[in-house]
């Protein structure tokens, strides 16, 4: 029972990690220009990188959710899934912080309802613990390339 | 069979991948975005009868500018909270609230060629710009934002309001 886990549950993990940022990229890819006004709303990129960090930032999100799922290059890809993690939650904290009352802009940047909150910072929390579980697995299940040795 | 790659070399194809292609949707699309963002220009001169504008108008305004277009009764919309608005607005001004009922009233009072001046609670909120750009999109062709918002409006003693 065990050891199923230990071969499938990093793969399971890998799916939704994957499935999560596919999901919030399609949106973004779609509307940069809405992104990059979610971003500058943040007031954490210098002024006038937000574009660029708009038309980047979501195929990113993407490359990296499609070979969590496909399982190619999947340690490359975890560690991108993380390091987006990570700047998200210092994002949403430091505006959480000061007060700054801004829609998320996480999944859907043609919807203003979504607010930062808690609920998101939690979530961005249990997809880390995802991204770690995939780090730490024993077994390379269904990863196709690199094959493992 | 090929070496693994590090993780680090793995992450590095990724990124590769995604400027090559970042670069070239941006390029290719037709909607595409500037590389860098550009601040809104801020007015020269401004009217309340710009029905007449060639172009559409969207531009940053001055407090001195702001006034003279509340003299002129134009609409102000204020984009915070409606318990922003409650505790005191920029008198007569509507607060923003739902997009699709503020898009109605305004088209029902007004049209969407009539000027509308738009403001948040001061130069550092981007709710002013976020509603003026979605007006914007939706077909509203005179928009001005004034940036000092509603700090610099009641610091200056001009008229406000409260609905409590």
């Amino acid at each position: 029972m065990m050891d199923a886990v230990h071969k499938y549950g990093p793969v399971a993990a890998r799916w939704i990690l994957g499935g999560f940022f596919i999901y919030a990229s399609i949106d973004k890819i779609a509307h940069p220009e809405l992104f990059a006004r979610a971003i500058a709303n943040y007031q954490m990129v210098p002024f006038g990188l937000e574009n660029t960090m708009a038309v980047f930032l979501p195929w990113l999100e993407l490359f990296a959710g499609i070979c969590l799922i496909a399982g190619v290059l999947v340690d490359g890809a975890n560690i991108l899934a993380a390091a987006m993690l990570i700047m998200f939650i210092a994002a949403i904290s430091q505006a959480m912080g000061r007060g700054i009352d801004i829609s998320c802009g996480c999944f859907k940047v043609t919807e203003t309802g979504r607010s930062l909150g808690y609920t998101t910072l939690i979530q961005d929390f249990i997809l880390m613990g995802f991204s770690f579980w995939v780090m730490n697995r024993q077994y390379r299940t269904m990863e196709f390339y690199p094959k493992p040795v | 069979m090929f070496p693994i790659p590090p993780p680090l070399f793995q992450s590095t194809i990724i990124i590769a991948v995604t400027l090559v292609i970042g670069l070239l949707s941006n390029t290719l699309r037709s909607d595409s975005i500037p590389w860098l963002a550009k601040e809104l220009i801020l007015a020269e001169e401004i009217s309340a009868d710009t029905e007449s504008a060639s172009e559409p108008v969207l531009q940053g305004i001055s407090l001195q500018q702001a006034k003279k277009l509340f003299d002129d009764n134009v609409l102000f919309v204020d984009a915070r909270g409606l318990e922003y608005w409650s505790e005191g607005h920029i008198s007569g001004s509507w607060v923003s609230g739902n997009f699709m009922e503020l898009t109605f009233k305004i088209d029902e009072a007004q049209g969407r060629s009539k000027p509308i001046v738009i403001y948040c609670s001061d130069d550092d909120c981007g709710s002013s710009e976020d509603l003026a750009y979605d007006l914007q999109y939706s077909g509203f062709t005179n928009l001005y934002v004034f940036k000092g918002g509603w700090l610099e409006w009641s610091e200056a003693g001009y008229p406000i309001e409260a609905h409590k």
